[in-house]
């Protein structure tokens, strides 16, 4: 994870060579190779209360301009609906790695994933939270075709950020997180990390 | 089709090869020509319109989960469903009258075809000691009948209560708390005689007995098995499921003893390639195994796979998972590679290359799903062969990730939440607490008795009153003459039912039938309008509704029947207030939500489009068994065998058909017209048994008691079913299968497997 500690233990986010930071806190880099998306917003809640509110996929069309639903499947899957206009599309998701305040990384669920991407959730100086997603984007068939240009990656990394920009106001907004998922995803499988699982949520018996 | 007040037609044999390719333009003709014999053009419109759609009719027909709300086609059924909700809407009606004109002895010589096709019962019927005849009586007298009967007993346990599963949720919970403060544990279930393999196994290496996968999860996988169903005939949109994991480049192996069509090729009515194309491939792989031999298989490909790490470390297993989250694996592994392959060969009919290929499959794919059903859950030893799936799906780390998983097919389209609501004769002490907590009484804590042993408590006299919510007892039982004759010498039966079938004509001294409204009708209490909620295979928990208006203003709701039986019989015993239940089946929502795991804000949830989904422990990394971790399994090896002169006989369902109940005499996947007592053999086999095509024989089954099962005058039809093995028609043929003939450990009856020898009928032709 690209990050460092400052004399005071506390880590900041890393500027890679070739970043700048605008003024509205977005930190944007060339893509390292084609169709490879990296942007970075710092958010002024705690990294707790970012990440948290980020593991509410389900909330995700409240702010987003493209997403307009989100199904939990389960803990490692959702189901994303994204549209513009009178398009339409719909992709399932596994979440491959996850840890609480820090990080997590997806893939699209097709054999041949289209895109994979990860988050970072960094404390920042300030009490904030820079929040950086990293894409890497391999669509196929037409859409191969279609977006083979550099501009169709730079079109995404906009509106990556036009999305991290989408959150910041949202939770900013809200000043507080409306949910919570905590618990540790390796290799794409919920780790459980309480010593009582929770045993009681559904029933045990032989179902005929 | 049957003339419904008519003579059982004759109808003739035909045989054409088998279908290569299920579903299709014949599968839409098919349903809407069955849909309007039996009802209106408007009312097989709002069914098919509404069912398995938000706020609709869910189909009885299978457990299938429906795609989620946005994704669901209009017409989101499959042709056996149509043809199974205008079965029930049907216009015909079955009254005083036909009572009156056909007795008890002469319905029990009927077809169970001919006797569905009479129609829609219409209002309670008693048949008193003594008389040959069912007569009207109102319900209240119906239900004060059985109600002193019950208190009649010298013991809660002479009273045996069975579900079937198309029954509601809240059906379901009623009844067993009836039952449970009436003071019996007695809940056998149709779970009994399906998936309780699945159900012990799981439980017991997993922590849960359901299934694990969703259908995003099928949808994504790299590999999935079918092994022993039927999806093109008994869970068709199932073949939705498929069809959309081979376009996402997904590989499927099928292992069956017959090449259902459903297997082979499904060609989707619903997209222009499914009418005017090939269609999808199904099977890439196609394992043409013997009934009873995928425990060999299973463990087979273990031992390959195990090999295939020795020989490149770090690469086959998953260590990672093994490691972490498993029990037993050394153990097991050390079993698994003293595995014999003559043994092998010998129980699956198979060939080490074709084994080899499919570790091959196995090897290039990442995420693994197995699906089963009743062709692994009805043999003796199918509680090994899954737990064998189970070791086999952890070697490679293929159970809580997504598009991994089990996947055990289940039948009827709430057999799964029946048993979430508490509906097993063995329910722990966590759930008894709680109705003692929520109802204000003790629960009986000793078990009850399952089907199998309802049946045995039947014969020896220690049942007086058999009570069925929903279903056709007699005929899903295994040993029809034995449990006849149990069912005859209980003092009252009483039916909760829809249609007429074989269980309402072989009775106790005293029978009632208690009319209910189906599915697909309006259900008006006192409170207003009702819907019901059910759970599918992959536990999705939502709600169902009917639009019609009810065959007969006299039907009672299942709900209903079950709350007045109640106060009949409890007389204020425990704090239970069932006339509200009766009018508002929110309120039973409410206390379900306070009694079973995962159901909090039950009636808030439920009326969400779609409802919402029972989380699965497997899924959230926890395995809720013994050990507290996925349990590998060390499980002997099995091969199953005929003496010499015999064959492995499988029963199963024609593709007209709906549980017991045929709808016509064919069955055209397989070719089959115009009868059903029809024996489907391998050619080599009937060179060898020196029979012919077109023969007429006696099933006659082989069981250590010495007693002779005979299913009379079958017609021999040669067919490619797995060598050493035969194939004939569920119910007809339940005849041949011994009610001690059961699976170890779950005491589900063995319908697969049974040894059977072939005996000519000389001279009939």
């Amino acid at each position: 994870m690209a990050t460092h500690e400052d004399d005071a233990g506390q880590s900041v986010p890393a500027t890679p060579p070739g970043t700048a930071t605008d003024g509205d806190g977005v930190a944007r880099r060339r893509p390292l190779r084609e169709r490879h998306v990296e942007e970075t917003v710092e958010v002024a809640v705690p990294v707790r209360t970012a990440y948290n509110q980020w593991t509410q996929f389900k909330s995700f069309p409240r702010f987003s301009s493209v997403v307009l639903d989100v199904e939990q499947v389960r803990p490692t899957v959702t189901a994303w609906t994204i549209g513009y206009g009178p398009l339409r599309r719909r992709f399932a998701v596994e979440i491959l790695e996850q840890d609480p305040d820090a990080y997590l990384a997806w893939r699209d669920l097709r054999q041949h994933p289209s895109h994979q991407g990860e988050v970072e959730f960094t404390p920042t100086r300030s009490g904030g939270t820079a929040i950086t997603v990293r894409m890497y984007l391999e669509p196929r068939g037409a859409a191969r075709v279609l977006t083979r240009s550099c501009r169709a990656t730079r079109l995404t990394a906009r509106l990556v950020r036009g999305e991290l920009l989408n959150f910041k106001r949202f939770i900013e907004g809200l000043g507080q997180e409306g949910g919570a998922w905590r618990s540790t995803i390796r290799n794409g499988r919920v780790q459980h990390d309480h010593p009582e699982p929770p045993r009681s949520r559904v029933a045990q018996w032989p179902v005929g | 089709m049957q003339n419904p007040s008519g003579e059982e037609p004759e109808t003739a044999l035909s045989v054409t090869p088998p279908k290569k390719w299920a579903a299709g333009v014949p599968a839409v003709v098919h349903a809407l020509e069955y849909s309007l014999e039996q009802t209106s053009p408007k009312k097989t419109g709002v069914d098919l319109l509404t069912m398995n759609q938000v706020g609709g009719i869910d189909c009885p027909g299978c457990a299938w989960a429906d795609p989620a709300p946005g994704r669901r086609h209009r017409n989101e059924y499959c042709e056996n469903g149509a043809k199974h909700i205008n079965d029930e809407a049907t216009t015909r009606r079955v009254t005083a009258g036909f009572f009156r004109e056909h007795s008890v002895s002469d319905l029990a010589g009927r077809s169970d075809m001919w006797l569905n096709q009479q129609g829609r019962l219409t209002e309670p019927m008693i048949k008193r000691p003594g008389s040959d005849h069912y007569e009207p009586i109102n319900w209240n007298d119906a239900l004060g009948v059985l109600a002193r009967e019950l208190k009649a007993l010298a013991s809660p346990d002479e009273a045996v209560f069975y579900t079937s599963g198309r029954a509601s949720n809240e059906a379901a919970f009623v009844l067993q708390l009836f039952a449970r403060a009436f003071g019996t544990n007695n809940l056998p279930d149709c779970s009994n005689m399906c998936h309780e393999s699945s159900g012990f196994a799981l439980s017991e290496t997993l922590g849960t007995g359901k299934g694990t996968v969703s259908l995003d999860d099928l949808h994504h996988a790299d590999l999935i098995f079918l092994v022993g169903q039927n999806p093109g005939t008994n869970h068709p949109r199932q073949l939705s499921a498929l069809e959309e994991a081979k376009r996402n480049g997904g590989r499927i192996v099928a292992v069956n003893p017959l090449p259902e069509a459903g297997l082979r090729r499904f060609k989707n009515p619903q997209k222009p390639s499914g009418i005017i194309g090939r269609g999808t491939q199904i099977a890439d792989r196609f394992l043409h195994i013997k009934p009873g031999g995928d425990l060999a298989l299973f463990q087979a490909l273990n031992r390959l796979l195990l090999e295939a790490e020795d020989v490149r470390p770090g690469t086959v297993l998953d260590h990672a998972f093994i490691d972490t989250h498993t029990s037993g694996f050394e153990e097991f592994a050390a079993h698994a590679r003293t595995l014999d392959w003559d043994d092998v060969y010998a129980a699956t009919g198979l060939t080490r290359e074709e084994i080899e290929k499919v570790r091959d499959e196995v090897l290039r794919s990442e995420r693994v799903i197995v699906c089963w059903a009743m062709g692994i859950t009805q043999h003796k030893h199918g509680v090994p062969t899954i737990r064998e799936i189970v070791n086999f799906l952890m070697l490679r780390g293929n159970l809580g990730r997504a598009g991994t998983g089990v996947c055990p097919v289940r039948g009827h389209s709430n057999v799964q939440g029946d048993r979430t609501m508490g509906i097993w004769e063995q329910m722990p002490d966590t759930f008894l607490d709680a109705l003692r907590e929520e109802f204000a009484f003790d629960p009986p804590r000793p078990h009850g008795l399952d089907s199998v042993n309802a049946i045995k408590a039947m014969r020896e006299g220690r049942i007086k009153v058999f009570l069925a919510l929903a279903g056709n007892f007699v005929r899903a039982a295994p040993d029809s003459e034995v449990t006849e004759e149990a069912m005859r010498s209980c003092r009252l039966t009483a039916h909760i039912s829809t249609k007429l079938n074989r269980s309402h004509t072989v009775c106790g001294d005293t029978a009632l039938i208690l009319p209910t409204l189906g599915r697909t009708e309006r259900d008006v209490q006192a409170d207003g309008e009702q819907f019901v909620t059910v759970e599918n295979s992959m536990s999705e928990v939502h709600t169902s509704q009917g639009r019609l208006e009810p065959a007969s203003p006299l039907l009672l709701s299942e709900v209903a029947i079950l709350c007045r039986l109640a106060r009949h019989t409890l007389d204020g015993k425990a704090d239970i207030p069932w006339e509200t239940f009766e009018g508002d089946y929110g309120t039973i929502r409410d206390r379900i939500s306070r009694v079973v795991a995962g159901f909090h804000d039950y009636n808030a949830r439920v009326t969400r489009p779609g409802g919402f989904q029972l989380p699965n422990p497997v899924n959230e990394g926890v395995f809720p068994n013994k050990v507290g971790k996925a349990l590998f399994t060390c499980n002997e090896s099995v091969v199953p065998r005929a003496p010499k002169g015999h064959l492995l006989l499988q029963t199963l369902r024609s593709h007209d058909q709906w549980n017991t109940i045929p709808y016509t005499n064919n069955d055209r996947y397989r070719g089959i017209h115009g009868s059903r007592q029809v024996v489907l053999v391998n050619p080599a086999d009937l060179t060898e048994l020196g029979l012919t095509q077109g023969e007429h024989v006696d099933l006659v089954s082989v069981w250590a008691d010495g007693t002779e099962r005979r299913a009379e005058d079958f017609v021999i039809v040669p067919y490619p079913a797995a060598k050493g093995s035969a194939a004939a028609y569920y119910p007809e043929t339940n005849v041949l299968v011994p009610l001690d003939s059961v699976a170890d450990i779950s005491n589900q009856p063995t319908s697969k497997g049974i040894v059977v020898r072939l005996e000519p009928l000389r001279g009939a032709r």
